[in-house]
Order: structure tokens, then C-alpha cells, then sequence
């Protein structure tokens, strides 16, 4: 194959050059840590726009776009995060009775730890439970490799395939050697037939022959690139992923071998790397179990190998010992590190597993780590958790909204977003927050519930959009009594500024219409609807307050951009400050910090809000032009 | 050569590990990174790792890293423990407290920080924010922290691959800027050449 060079890629970026280098001809997505890369990479690179690619308004929508585009026999990616999969669940599930014809890649990014997610939900589970044959690369030039043969695979078999990086791969990146070559589009054309209408006795011939196939793609797993059984020691060690990667390091660390083999020698061990996960690759297991007298299996989130490999022993009566999390020798939680790894690996060599106390479930994220003998014990120092930024207006309108209600028994609804941050002390304004969109509809339940209280959900404009309309309806509908505030920052922040629905262009910069989130609530039957300007705070409270008071459903939008989206021409400056820290106390913003008893304003960190000159009792806090 | 690169979300840290390695793959090398990308970037604890040779995972392991370079106080020494007994590390003096210590939650110890960090024989200080402050943007301070410990002779990357680096992964509005950052970073080093500390 021709190569154009190596280039330093993320692991998302290699997927999206490996999918265009594969001839994908629509690639559809909703932006979610750590997946997000991954369309953006491909929009950035389809200088020619031969490829369609689209931020959808959720997970649901962008499978269902790629289904058709792949029914149609062109390829397609779908892409989002694991828990943009429980989105897309409905579509999936059904999608893989149907078959594809083109080939079609969806790319779901799972997070260990979790580092930016609400689950350590695992998506091999999810490709097990709907007959998708799953990829898990180790390493990002490997990711780039199975963007490349998902689409065959894909095709050969009918089948979607889901390929599965975590997001030590999608947010690490190295030197990849690119193809030159780029596969030409295949000719598309929708033929009507009635393999793409799911019926129930298509369902029942289509379930027995997908398990067909599975045995199958197992088979051709078992000698896939992405499987491999080396060394040939009598203990062994099963890794996914990209515990493969980590394991290889410690190994080396550990033995201070020349290269792999003679580490694996000096261990005696045998290492079964595992990539191509679902089916399971029987016949490469097999011969793994029947050379180890016990083996450990490392593997990030769901003990999905682990399950495999006893599933096999059991069927198959093989007699060799396996530790994992199952057997309670792994934590069931958490990333698997480097320390982690040396360590389950150290105690496996050391002892027979059945001898090893179980491992508890890990309490805190495992940040402690070792320090040379001659160091002082690590010292404690002041935690530092993400806050809404300087600037940002959703610490506006959370004030605004707890200032007009102050003195009244009030619930706030979270949802997902940058807003998610307005739980943080002193604002301390997000009382749940469950999934995309659920804001509305939890508060709800809550109203209903508990009718004395005066209840309020947020929501952005972006998850509002995705997934928030629903809930607006369903509010209208069954006459609920809550106060729905839209927060509009003319984004989707969280993730790194994409476009939505509500802002009129699409991901490759076309202009297109502009949905406003007002008529929507209207036409969704909202009577009340306002739009304020949060950082104007006096009628913001004034707007909070209609809200609250209006019986039946209200609909505040707050609008402002967010502070990522403009440079600022204004500053706070705090002169002879009182030191009562009022402002401090109250909104909590990252600029502004105590030093000998009075306010400072960080001037690299502040934006130019006014919101802590609007605050301050004394007018000591004033906002000046920038120099 | 392991190096990691710690801070607070905004600061730039992504930044200075592309140009690492940028500079490491012009040089002919093999090199590896690792980010920190999602919530954490909003004002949170951020580190980038930077490998170079035959390393198979992108992660530096705990007391492995060669050479720690912190754009901020708190992260140095959140991070020190990460940093090899005999590592080297560059520290910016910039002060960053989390809102949790301005409300009095949490004390921000900055003596007991710098004391705890000065305590490795190869640990220097520089105050890259207010280096990058005079040349007009606190924003560069990344590129001051770069261009010290190149002086200091902590990288071993070419100066022509780093700076090269740096122009491939910056807009050219900023180009000036960088430059200067990177000149003012390396005057300061080669200045108190002998000193654990630049000051002024």
C-alpha cells in the first residue's frame, strides 16, 4: 500500500482518517466526551465535501441516518459516546436483525473511570446483547487499522459493527503511518426490498441466522491481526484493549527484558491480547486455557472477556484458573493504570488466585500514587474540581433564578452540560441530574410528588434540542406545573463548542435555518414564554419570578453566549475593596480570589461580566474597558 | 524520555505536548501522548503526557517521568510524586486557587508547595505567568515554561524542531507572541543559569 508519511494522531483522529480512507460517504454523530473528536476530524477534513457529515440532534437520530445511508449501500459511521449508545439502544437493537448492505461503522467511546461521563456502562456488553460484532483498540495506530477493516467486515457480514475505543486511546495520540489510498465511494442506490422492513418472521429467521454468523466471525477472529497469543509460559495473563498497551510496559518495567518475548520468557508466561472481542474468538481462547494452569484476565469496566473464557471452560470442561473481576481478584471499578496493573500482575505471579484476597471495590478514583523512600509522605493539597468559567452566563441565571427564590422551598433539576457545574458551592443549584434531557421530566415527577414545592428544571440549549423537547411536551400535556429555564449560550459548550439546531449552521459550516427554541416551546404548548438577559440581573429576577408565579407551565429562556465564544473588551477591577467577600460567597467565580483581606480580580481569568459588580454592596467592584 | 506536563484547565497544557511532540517526530523519533480532554478542561487539574522511545501505552507510570514541567504552583507539586527521585522539573510561580480556597473551604498553601517542590535538587521556578503577562497575554506562559527548560537544557529536542513545532500547531496571528514567549522563557533560564530560581 502507497503511504503519504507519518502523522502525530489522536486516537479519535486516526479513526476518522481511517474511516475516510475507507471510502465512508456519510459519517453522522452527537458530540460526547471522549468521542467527540472523531466527527470533527473527519468534518475538518473533507475539504471537497464529498462526505456528508452531520452533528444529528442525538445518538438516535445519527444511527438511524447512517442505517439509511448504509441500506443504501453506501458506507456510513455513526458516532458517539457509551452512553449516547442508550440512545440509540432502540435503532441498534433492531438494525442488527436487519443487516446492512453498505458497510456501516458505529463508533461508541467508552470512559473508565468515569474521567467525563455519568456510567462505567460497557459497550462490548452492549455489542454482545445486540448481536454486533465489536472492536476494542489497544493502541491509536491500531485504532486507525480497525477504522479500516470495520467497513470490510461490515460488508462481508451484513452486520454493523461497533468499534469501541476507550478513552485512553481516543486521547492519546502517536506517530501513525497513513494509507495514501482512499477507498472510492460505492455506487449507491436505495432497491426496495423487504429485508429492510422488520417484521416478526423476519425477527425469528433473522435471529437464528445472526447467531449462525457469530460462530463465524469468531472463527475469523481467532486469526484476526487484532488477536494474538504470544509467549508460551504456563501462566497466563488475558488483556483488552487498551490494558494490552499498559500491561506491555509494566511487563518490560518489571523484567527489564530486552524486548517483549524475552520478558514474556522470564515470566513464563503466555499473554493473549484481545481486540477483536465479540464474538469471541473460541478457538484462540482454547488454546490459551488449555497452556495456562491459571490466568488472569485485565481487562477496563465489564468483565466481558473474563465472562467469555469461563463461559468456554464451563462448556468445554478445561481445567485452568481464572482470576479477574469475576473472582473478585480485579476492583469491578475504575481505569486500570499502570500501578494497577503491575500490581494485579505481581500478586498473580506471586500467589495461586483462590489465595488472594478479593479486591475491594475501588472508593476513590486511584489518583495516590508511589513515591521514592526518601520523600516526605504525599502531602495533601487543595482539590481542584472543574467550575462554570469566568464569564460563563450560566452562573447568571443560576443566581438570578436562586435570588428570585429565595425564602421558598424550591427543587432545581439539573441536566447534562456545563451547567452540570452549577452544583458547585456557593451556587449550589443542581439538586439531580440523571441523563440527557431528563431534567424536564424528573421535575415532573417531583411536582407531582410534592406539589408544595416550587420547582424548577434547567436545561441547555444544545440537550434541549437533543433531547429536551419531549419532556417540554409531555410537561404541556399533562397540565405540569413546573418551571422549565432553557439556558441559550449559542452553543454546545461542554464538548468544545459544536453547532446545534439553534444556531442556523451546520458542522460544515453551510448556513441553514435557524430553529428558535421559543417557538418551539410555544408550538410545544407552553403559555408562558420569556426570554431575559441573564446578566441584567434585576430584570433576569424580575423574569424568574413571572415564572414562578404563573400558574402551569413556564418556559424562561436565558440568553447570553457563552464566554468561550468571544474575546472580552471589558474587566473587573476591584478598587479599596471592603473585604466583606460578599461576591465571593455568593457566585463563586474563578477570578476572583482573597489576598490580604480584600477581593482581587485575576485579570488573565476574568471575562467582563459585571455579575461581581452587580453583586458587590459597596460599588467597589466596578467593570472598565480592557487596555 | 517521559515527560509530563501539568496544570489547570485553559492553560495550555495540550498545547506545549503537541509541540513536544511535534518536535520529537521531526527529530526522527518515536513518541507517544497522552491528554486530558472533557470536564476537567473547565478550570480542573489537567496533565499531558510526552513519551519518547519504545514505550507501548501513551501513560507515563507513577514516579516515572523524567521531567515535569507545571504552569501552575498546585499542580507542581499535586504532580511531583509522578516525577522520577532523580527528575527534573520546571515550576511556574503562577498562583491559580480553586474557588474552593477563595470560600475557605481549603488552604492554599503556596509556601508549603514551593518548599515541598524545592525539596527535589532539580527542581526549578520560573514566574511564566508574569513573563507572559509583560509580552501582553498571560496565554503564553506555556510557551515561557517551553522555552526555560530548553535553556535549562532539559529537552532533547532540537531547538529548530521545537520552534518548528511551535509554528505548526499555533495560528500565525500568534506567531510573534509565541516567539517572544519562547526567547523571554530561554533569557530568563540562561540568566540565573545557576540558580534554582528566576526571579524579577
Amino acid at each position: 500500500m502507497e503511504k503519504q508519511g507519518k502523522q502525530i494522531l489522536l486516537g479519535n483522529e486516526a479513526i476518522a482518517l481511517g474511516a475516510i480512507a475507507a471510502g465512508a460517504r456519510l459519517v453522522a454523530g452527537y458530540p460526547g466526551t471522549p468521542s467527540t473528536e472523531v466527527l470533527q476530524t473527519v468534518a475538518a477534513r473533507n475539504t471537497d465535501g464529498a462526505i456528508h457529515v452531520e452533528w444529528s440532534t442525538n445518538e438516535k437520530a445519527a444511527l438511524e441516518v447512517a442505517a439509511g445511508a448504509a441500506w443504501s449501500g453506501a458506507r456510513a459511521m455513526a458516532v458517539m459516546k457509551q452512553v449516547g449508545l442508550n440512545v440509540a439502544a432502540d435503532p441498534l437493537m433492531s438494525l442488527v436483525y436487519l443487516g446492512v448492505k453498505g458497510g456501516l461503522v458505529i463508533v461508541v467511546a467508552d470512559d473508565p473511570g468515569p474521567i467525563s461521563s455519568q456510567t462505567e456502562q460497557d459497550t462490548r456488553f452492549f455489542a454482545a446483547f445486540a448481536n454486533a460484532p465489536a472492536l476494542d483498540p489497544s493502541c491509536p495506530e491500531e485504532a486507525y487499522a480497525m477504522a479500516l477493516r470495520a467497513f470490510d467486515l461490515s460488508e462481508r457480514y451484513g452486520l454493523p459493527v461497533i468499534l469501541r475505543p476507550t478513552t485512553k486511546v481516543c486521547h492519546a495520540s502517536a506517530a501513525i503511518e497513513l494509507s495514501a489510498e482512499r477507498r472510492p465511494f460505492a455506487p449507491a442506490r436505495f432497491e426496495k426490498s423487504a429485508r429492510w422492513v422488520i417484521f416478526p418472521p423476519l425477527s425469528y429467521r433473522r435471529h437464528g441466522e445472526i447467531k449462525a454468523q457469530q460462530a463465524q466471525i469468531g472463527e475469523e477472529f481467532s486469526v484476526s491481526e487484532f488477536n494474538r497469543l504470544e509467549g508460551d509460559g504456563p501462566l497466563g495473563i488475558a488483556a483488552g484493549g487498551v490494558t494490552y498497551a499498559i500491561l506491555r510496559d509494566a511487563l518490560m518495567a518489571r523484567t527489564g527484558a530486552e524486548d517483549w518475548p524475552a520478558a514474556l520468557a522470564a515470566l513464563s508466561l503466555s499473554v493473549l491480547k484481545v481486540g477483536a472481542v465479540f464474538p469471541p474468538p473460541k478457538a484462540l481462547y482454547r488454546r490459551f486455557l488449555a497452556r495456562t494452569e491459571r490466568a488472569l484476565v485485565l481487562e477496563e469496566l465489564a468483565p466481558v472477556i473474563e465472562e467469555q473464557l469461563l463461559a468456554l471452560k464451563g462448556a468445554e470442561n478445561l481445567t485452568a484458573g481464572v482470576a479477574g473481576k469475576l473472582s473478585g481478584f480485579v476492583a469491578p471499578n475504575g481505569e486500570l493504570l499502570f500501578e494497577q496493573v503491575a500490581r494485579y500482575t505481581e500478586e498473580f505471579l506471586l500467589a495461586p488466585p483462590v489465595t488472594v484476597a478479593a479486591a475491594a471495590p475501588l472508593a476513590a478514583p486511584p489518583v495516590a500514587v508511589t513515591t521514592p523512600e526518601s520523600e516526605p509522605a504525599p502531602l495533601v493539597w487543595p482539590r481542584r474540581s472543574p467550575v462554570l468559567c469566568a464569564g460563563c452566563p450560566h452562573r447568571a441565571s443560576f443566581y438570578a433564578v436562586k435570588k428570585a427564590t429565595r425564602g421558598q422551598r424550591a427543587v432545581f433539576c439539573g441536566d447534562i452540560g456545563c451547567y452540570t457545574l452549577g452544583n458547585a458551592a456557593p451556587l449550589d443549584m443542581t439538586d439531580t441530574c440523571l441523563c440527557m434531557g431528563a431534567g424536564l421530566t424528573v421535575a415532573q415527577g417531583v411536582k407531582t410528588a410534592d406539589p408544595q414545592a416550587l420547582v424548577f428544571a434547567f436545561i441547555g440549549d444544545g440537550t434541549f434540542f437533543a433531547s429536551g423537547m419531549t419532556g417540554l411536551l409531555n410537561a404541556a400535556y399533562n397540565r405540569a406545573d413546573i418551571n422549565i429555564v432553557i439556558l441559550d449560550n449559542s452553543t454546545t459548550a461542554m464538548t468544545g463548542h459544536q453547532s446545534h439546531p439553534g444556531l442556523g449552521r451546520t458542522v460544515m459550516g453551510e448556513e441553514t435555518v435557524k430553529i428558535d427554541a421559543a417557538a418551539v416551546a410555544r408550538a410545544l404548548g407552553a403559555g408562558f414564554v420569556e426570554r431575559a438577559d441573564p446578566f441584567d440581573l434585576p430584570a433576569a429576577m424580575d423574569a424568574a419570578r413571572r415564572a414562578a408565579s404563573h400558574p402551569g407551565l413556564s418556559v424562561l429562556i436565558f440568553t447570553a453566549p457563552c464566554s468561550g465564544l468571544f474575546r472580552p473588551t471589558l474587566i473587573c477591577r476591584a478598587e479599596k475593596c471592603s473585604g466583606c467577600m460578599l461576591c465571593i460567597r455568593e457566585i463563586g467565580c474563578p477570578a476572583l480570589r482573597i489576598a490580604t483581606g480584600v477581593v482581587e480580580v485575576n485579570a488573565a481569568l476574568c471575562h467582563g461580566c459585571g455579575l461581581c459588580a452587580r453583586v458587590c454592596p459597596s460599588g467597589r467592584l466596578r467593570l472598565e474597558a480592557r487596555a | 524520555m517521559d515527560i509530563l506536563i501539568a496544570g489547570v484547565g485553559g492553560q495550555g497544557t495540550i498545547l506545549v505536548s503537541k509541540i513536544l511532540a511535534g518536535a520529537a517526530l521531526l527529530g526522527g523519533g518515536r513518541v507517544r501522548t497522552g491528554e486530558t480532554i472533557g470536564m476537567s478542561q473547565r478550570g480542573g487539574c489537567v496533565v499531558s503526557h510526552v513519551r519518547t522511545g519504545a514505550v507501548s501505552s501513551s501513560y507515563i507510570p507513577p514516579g516515572g517521568a523524567d521531567l515535569l514541567l507545571a504552569l501552575e504552583l498546585c499542580e507542581g507539586a499535586r504532580n511531583l510524586p509522578r516525577l522520577k527521585a532523580t527528575g527534573a522539573a520546571v515550576v511556574s510561580t503562577a498562583r491559580l486557587e480553586p474557588v474552593t480556597a477563595a470560600l475557605g473551604q481549603e488552604a492554599y498553601e503556596e509556601e508549603t508547595m514551593r518548599a515541598y517542590i524545592a525539596a527535589r535538587p532539580r527542581a526549578r521556578f520560573i514566574p511564566a505567568d508574569r513573563a507572559a503577562r509583560a509580552l501582553g497575554s498571560e496565554k503564553a506562559a506555556n510557551i515561557v515554561l517551553l522555552g526555560a527548560a530548553f535553556a535549562w537544557g532539559l529537552l532533547t529536542m532540537d531547538e529548530g524542531s521545537l520552534l518548528a513545532a511551535l509554528a505548526q500547531n499555533t495560528p500565525p496571528a500568534f506567531a510573534a507572541l509565541n516567539r517572544a514567549a519562547w526567547r523571554a522563557g530561554a533569557e530568563a533560564a540562561r540568566n540565573a543559569a545557576d540558580d534554582r530560581e528566576v526571579t524579577g
